[in-house]
């Protein structure tokens, strides 16, 4: 039996978004005046997406592709098989995510200059490897990097950065 | 008028703090055009953050700086390690890594560096005499011509992407509908919101710009431990003196390749998305064709690095044309100079070169600028930046990381803005592992509000859907628009199948329509020249058939 390749997985996706889009542009409001309603441009752009995600679709399918077995010796650096080589070939980008959204939830807690030095030192040990002669270096750089573009924004572009609960004098 | 312009510009421009941050700028761009991998586009995006608290010019200026530095640094890497510092840079290598492993590595870089000057003195002569031009023709659009401009732009963006047209095509219409949520402009209905206030506000272009673009650029840098613990380039320290006086005779001494590169440059820059990328490669092939010595490209010859860099410096020209005289962003760069422009509260437009000259003529004389300095950089500096490029790519790419989200946050000063930035890098990392081109996303993003002004104009001056057919310029666009669609199939099946040899002559026959429509002499001639040869072609079309078939 034939799998779904990603391609196809990708569009029938894409077709269940377009419903979606289609759904929510009936749902907005009409104030009855003016010659195009605010709906009609989101909607018209939802039914040509959806014509191409249709082609994309049929395109998917009706593709000459050879089947992908079922083995793992299809894997390779492009296309990893199974839910540990796909962590294993996403692990930095999925890390780096996290972090990076960790950053934004603690925000108010620790503010821009200690959550965003605490961030490229998390990333570059992450990224780097965990060593004892390299955290130095790593804290040096985060303290460096950080507090100069801090200081560039708030003193050199009068931009007042997002300051945290734990020192609200930065 | 043209002198006074210019002068203000100058007076503009020449103070300490535009002068070093059109500095800093170029030696930035200098530093990512020269590490593969680093675009040039990345390069403009992360400097915009810093051209908020400027005024226009300066921000714009120092944003030409990277762009022009970015286009020449390519070549360094290039010509000593082989490896290309960016795709504007690819046939350099051709010629350059040659020459340089013959033991001329000096020659080699004098050659580019010179070539990337002349090719931007050129295509900024050309820019100053043709975008006021063209922006005069631009001034005789009116709203159904503005959009069907828009459509052209949008549809040419995703038919160049290759093999996956339908997924170009997909990429920019989600960019439409991206750009399409939140309050509309012209009723201040919520679009899209499902009652959340974050989403009532919209979001803005320029956090959806970074996220999509260099952040996900910088996760797929940084994708496994031996990407991201390698240098951002693997040159060596270089002691090497770049010889000028040698360069500078042999390119005068082939004068015609260097003029007809940067022309192809100028070109391929004014059509919406085609690049630098693309330019270099056709004046590679220009040049080799025209040759006497076709034989001796790849081999180390100077008119292989001539041609492609002085063509990847003049597309930037061309580009500019496009932004300064119709409004419109040819590429993503243009796209970012847009933006900063809106940010600014100037919208380009062919009435931007006489309503905001001071601006505009900015913009001409900070591009004039810009390929002197970097001249002098390249020259004076060579061996500063190749130390820089040794730099560890997780350190950069993590440095990177949060300076683009306290880059965004300085917008508007909304941390809302950040969260953008973070959902559209996912959102671009997963488009770039699926294989869908970012480039008419983010063109969809830019023109979407755009063309649905101009939609909304043209419907409010009439209803009658034909206004689109019988405005010439409207139909120009919408003909050329649907020929560009079908460009992509055309050259996959060029001189293979019968119904390529139709392309051609069908599409020049059917411009001529428009232009005949437009009046006056000119246009009707032209029209009538593309006529005949249209006719030529169709005369020909039996013997081109069997040609092919047998």
């Amino acid at each position: 039996m034939r799998t779904l390749d990603r391609d196809t997985i990708v569009s029938i996706l894409l077709l269940v978004f377009c419903g979606f889009l289609i759904w929510a542009g009936f749902q907005i409001r009409d104030p009855q005046f003016g010659e195009l309603p605010p709906a009609a441009w989101p909607q018209g752009v939802s039914y040509v997406l959806t014509a191409f995600c249709l082609i994309y679709f049929f395109q998917s399918v009706f593709s000459n592709k050879p089947a992908p077995e079922a083995s793992t010796s299809n894997a390779s650096p492009e296309h990893p098989q199974g839910l540990i080589g796909w962590v294993k070939h996403f692990g930095n980008p999925i890390a780096c995510f996290a972090l990076y959204f960790l950053f934004l939830f603690t925000l108010p807690f620790f503010g821009t200059l200690i959550g965003g030095t605490l961030l490229v030192f998390l990333l570059l040990s992450l990224l780097g490897g965990i060593e004892p002669k390299k955290i130095g270096l790593h804290a040096l750089i985060a303290v460096v990097s950080v507090g100069a573009m801090w200081s560039l924004f708030t003193f050199g572009l009068r931009v007042l950065l997002p300051r945290g609960e734990i020192l609200p004098g930065i | 008028m043209i002198i006074e312009n210019t002068l203000a510009a100058i007076q503009e421009l020449a103070t300490f703090k535009t002068l070093l941050l059109m500095v800093v700028g170029a030696s930035a761009g200098l530093i990512a055009g020269a590490i593969p991998g680093f675009t040039i586009a990345m390069a403009v995006v992360l400097t915009l953050p810093f051209t908020f608290g400027m005024e226009a010019s300066q921000g714009i200026a120092t944003m030409i700086g990277v762009y022009v530095g970015g286009l020449s640094g390519g070549l360094m890497s290039g010509i000593l390690i082989g490896i290309p510092g960016t795709p504007s840079s690819v046939a350099t290598t051709f010629d350059g890594f040659p020459m340089a492993r013959k033991g001329e590595p000096g020659f080699a870089l004098g050659l580019g560096v010179w070539s990337s000057f002349f090719g931007g003195i050129i295509s900024t002569i050309l820019l100053i005499a043709v975008a006021p031009q063209l922006a005069r023709v631009g001034l005789e659009f009116q709203p159904w011509d503005y959009f069907a401009l828009i459509f052209f732009a949008l549809t040419v963006t995703a038919s160049l992407a290759g093999d996956n047209m339908i997924k170009g095509l997909i990429s920019g219409a989600m960019g439409l509908i991206i750009a399409s949520v939140g309050e509309d402009d012209i009723n201040g209905v919520k679009r899209f919101d499902f009652g959340v206030e974050y989403l009532s506000e919209g979001f803005a272009f320029l956090p959806v710009l970074i996220g999509l673009f260099a952040f996900s650029q910088l996760m797929s840098d940084i994708r496994d431990r031996v990407s991201a613990r390698k240098a951002l380039s693997d040159m060596k320290d270089v002691d090497i003196r770049i010889e000028h006086g040698r360069a500078i005779k042999t390119i005068i001494s082939d004068w015609i390749n260097i003029v007809r590169s940067s022309l192809i440059g100028v070109f391929t820059g004014v059509l919406p998305a085609a690049g630098s990328s693309i330019s270099n490669i056709l004046a590679y092939d220009q040049a080799k064709k025209a040759s006497p010595t076709p034989e001796k490209f790849g081999t180390g010859f100077p008119g292989g690095i001539i041609a492609p860099e002085s063509a990847n410096n003049a597309t930037a020209g061309g580009a500019l044309i496009t932004m300064m005289a119709l409004g419109i962003p040819g590429d993503v760069i243009t796209a970012v100079m847009l933006g900063a422009l809106l940010i600014h509260d100037v919208v380009p437009s062919p009435a931007f070169i006489s309503e905001e000259p001071k601006i505009a003529y900015a913009i001409f004389i900070a591009f004039f600028f810009a390929n002197f300095l970097v001249l002098i950089l390249q020259s004076g500096a060579l061996r500063g930046f190749v130390l820089v490029t040794k730099v560890r790519m997780y350190v950069l790419a993590s440095i990177i990381l949060v300076y683009c989200g306290i880059g965004v946050f300085s917008l508007n000063n909304i941390e809302n803005d950040m969260w953008t930035l973070a959902v559209f890098g996912v959102v671009g990392y997963v488009m770039r592992n699926l294989k869908f081109p970012l480039a008419p996303m983010i063109l969809g993003v830019v023109l979407g509000p755009i063309a649905e002004r101009w939609l909304s104009r043209s419907l409010a001056l009439s209803t009658d859907v034909s206004e689109f057919f019988t405005h010439p310029w409207s139909l120009f666009f919408i003909i050329v628009s649907v020929f560009s669609i079908g460009f992509s199939w055309y050259q996959n099946d060029r001189g293979k199948k019968p119904w390529t040899v139709w392309y051609l002559p069908l599409f020049l026959m059917s411009v001529t329509v428009p232009l005949f429509m437009m009046g006056g002499y000119v246009r009707p001639a032209i029209a009538l020249v593309l006529l005949g040869f249209s006719a030529l072609l169709f005369y020909r079309l039996p013997k081109a058939v069997q040609e092919l078939k047998s």
